[in-house]
């Protein structure tokens, strides 16, 4: 896209926010306001989407369980204030943190995420999948490489190998048991 | 439609212009602060609003009503760290209680959406039970318009699908939009704009792709 291009897609697109604006203050009306300046059919879809994209409402059943438990945690976060009241911490601002259900996970639903559909990838997963991997890797790698300087009889067949290192891991454990 | 919550103030007698924060929920905020119980009265007004965008955002009424629980609990939790000014990164006039309020919820859709063990249903997929949950209000268009309508919306980029949603369900300002966004203004305009291009082929093309 040339700079050019862009400028105009950027004044497109403020004359369609322009023209938004006064769609979405006429509440009622089928049509919105005439606009030369405005592609008809973008003001076509502005106006569709503004009649058939309405609010979903709860059910009240659900709204009042709600209200009933953030009462809940809106009263067991008072207590420990009406506590410091009482011993004259004095009163102010309320810190609390009554979410237990959003924290349990270790989720801050205050840091942004500017990328979240990334998000919906296992990203953490993979990659802490990866560095166990090669954590454990790096480990087996080193034992062999101990174990295979410590070995006697290097032309040894691998069992007669595995054997001797079995006994000699006896002989140290008895050593030092005794 | 929702006021302009950020605005420019008379100027000051020193003679430069001075913007000012109108945060018209500061005295409910302020009130929940001081005894948590007066959050019921910001629940109450930003309820259908949260459940709406949740409900948009995943097609589902039980994971609609999980979102809308998890937001307000966190919100009630975390009013403290509410700040009422507006940060340089989200352009002029942002944060407000609102803004904050849709940050959460829309982190906590994706969270919800990143730790839910079955495969997520598909805007695609969901657009159906989006329009079958829209109660169609006298004077406007039958189901099946409408329908069509979200159709086209759900096919959209994930994005210019959330920006449409804020902008004509939740009649947020663009500024608001930036905020919960995390975009500048400049750039949900085109968003929005891009998003209408694409949703006016699909209904001139009677709701094909």
């Amino acid at each position: 896209m040339t700079p050019f291009e862009r400028d105009g897609t950027e004044v497109e697109a403020l004359l369609t926010d322009l023209y938004l604006e006064r769609v979405l203050a006429r509440h009622g009306t089928d049509r919105g306001p005439a606009d030369a300046g405005l592609d008809p059919a973008l003001r076509r879809a502005s106006d569709r989407l503004r009649r058939d994209l309405t609010r979903v409402h709860p059910s009240f059943r659900f709204e009042e369980r709600l209200a009933l438990r953030l009462a809940e945690a809106a009263a067991a976060a008072r207590l420990p204030a009406a506590v410091g009241a009482g011993t004259g911490a004095g009163g102010g601002v309320v810190t609390f943190r009554g979410g237990a259900s959003v924290a349990n996970d270790g989720f801050d639903p205050l840091a942004d995420d500017p990328d979240d559909e990334r998000r919906e990838l296992p990203v953490p997963l993979l990659i802490g999948g990866a560095l166990t991997s090669a954590a454990i890797s790096i480990a087996g790698a080193a034992a062999y490489v101990a174990w295979r300087w410590a070995r006697p009889g290097r032309g040894a067949s691998p069992m007669v190998r595995a054997a001797r290192a079995v006994r000699e891991a006896h002989r140290a454990g008895g050593a030092a048991s005794t | 439609m929702a006021g302009p919550v950020f605005g420019k103030a008379r100027p000051s007698e020193e003679g430069g212009p001075r913007v000012t924060h109108l945060d018209r929920d500061r005295s409910l905020v302020d009130a929940a602060r001081r005894d948590p119980a007066e959050f019921d009265a910001l629940y109450r007004r930003y309820l259908a609003q949260v459940y709406s965008y949740a409900y948009y955002e995943l097609g589902d009424h039980h994971e609609a009503e999980d979102v809308t629980e998890r937001t307000f609990l966190a919100a009630l939790a975390n009013l403290d760290r509410f700040e009422e000014r507006a940060r340089p990164a989200d352009g002029d006039g942002a944060s407000t209680f609102r803004v904050w309020l849709f940050r959460i919820a829309r982190n906590v859709v994706a969270n919800q959406r990143r730790t839910q063990r079955r495969r997520p249903v598909a805007p695609i997929e969901a657009a159906a039970h989006v329009a079958d949950g829209v109660d169609v209000e006298a004077g406007a268009a039958t189901r099946d318009e409408a329908a069509d309508a979200w159709r086209a919306v759900a096919r959209l980029p994930a994005d210019r699908r959330r920006a449409i949603v804020l902008r004509f369900v939740e009649e947020m300002s663009t500024a608001e939009i930036a905020g919960v966004l995390g975009k500048s203004e400049g750039a949900v305009r085109v968003l929005i704009h891009r998003a209408l291009r694409t949703v006016a082929r699909d209904l001139d093309r009677g709701g094909r792709p």
